[in-house]
């Protein structure tokens, strides 16, 4: 496994999910970007937290995503190692799902809009 | 040695557990419901903040609003299903998802009430948290096995969506 793997999570996240490199800017124009601040992705992270087991974290980022074991495994290690880990991005309303099935599943995740 | 959780052929799942433990199991499933009715510090884990941050706080109301109660029946269910099959010889697919939830959370309430944090030292024997920080690693154990079980399941390369 590599670190690279897990330096860039959002572009490989599920179906339906707006890349970040996607979103338009610079170029449009000062208003046309503040029209489109509202539809920066929603990044769904993933906090460390001194209680859940690690195989754990993997398993339900497997079971809930669809990652492969290799890619939820360097997901679960950013968070070990630096605090916190995107795992998913999107929509707000697809980002408040995830957020909920994470909390279903005893994980410490949050939400909050790509600056 | 084995491991003393297995899936069956049929399906089912068979977890290997003396009747003490099944006793402590079904007791912390009844026990947890009311802490959670009676809003105990402990259980703040099962309901974490869903933004990031404090300048979301119209938001953070908005979703608490919306998914709370669908979030507490999701905990109460799993407890339900731990009491009603602490000491049952065999469980089914769905049951088995509950007591995996219901002891992570139980990890979760206690693990908060120990104040357990990285690189934490062991209770001494005399400590009286000695015999909760017992359980919190005994649950730990299981929900490492019942984990392992569930994950060899899994297939290693991923479902088509993870890959997208």
């Amino acid at each position: 496994m590599t670190t690279r793997a897990t330096t860039q999570p959002a572009r490989r996240g599920p179906v339906g999910v707006t890349p970040v490199e996607t979103v338009p800017m610079g170029d449009l124009g000062t208003i046309v970007d503040e029209d489109l601040s509202t539809d920066k992705p929603w990044l769904v992270i993933v906090w460390n937290d001194p209680i859940n087991l690690m195989s754990y974290v993997t398993f339900v980022l497997q079971k809930l995503f669809g990652y492969s074991k290799e890619k939820a495994t360097a997901m679960m290690l950013d968070v070990h190692h630096k605090g916190r880990a995107v795992v998913s991005s999107g929509t707000r309303e697809r980002a408040e799902l995830d957020v909920y099935r994470l909390h279903e599943h005893g994980l410490w995740a949050t939400m909050e809009q790509s600056s | 040695m084995s491991s003393p959780i297995r899936r069956r052929r049929d399906g089912r799942y068979v977890i290997r557990l003396d009747d003490n433990a099944r006793r402590v199991l079904a007791d912390l499933g009844q026990q947890l419901p009311e802490a959670m009715e009676a809003r105990d510090p402990m259980v703040r884990r099962l309901f974490p903040p869903a933004y990031t941050g404090t300048d979301q706080t119209g938001a953070e109301q908005e979703y608490r609003d919306l998914v709370d109660n669908a979030l507490l029946n999701h905990h109460t269910r799993s407890f339900e299903v731990l009491v009603a099959t602490a000491h049952a010889d065999t469980l089914s697919a769905d049951e088995f998802a509950s007591w995996l939830d219901a002891i992570g959370s139980l990890r979760l309430a206690l693990g908060t009430r120990l104040d357990v944090h990285e690189d934490m030292e062991v209770p001494a024997p005399e400590d009286p948290m000695a015999a909760e920080y017992g359980l919190f690693t005994f649950l730990g154990e299981l929900q490492y096995l019942m984990v392992e079980v569930l994950a060899s399941e899994l297939p290693d390369e991923g479902r088509p969506e993870g890959t997208l």
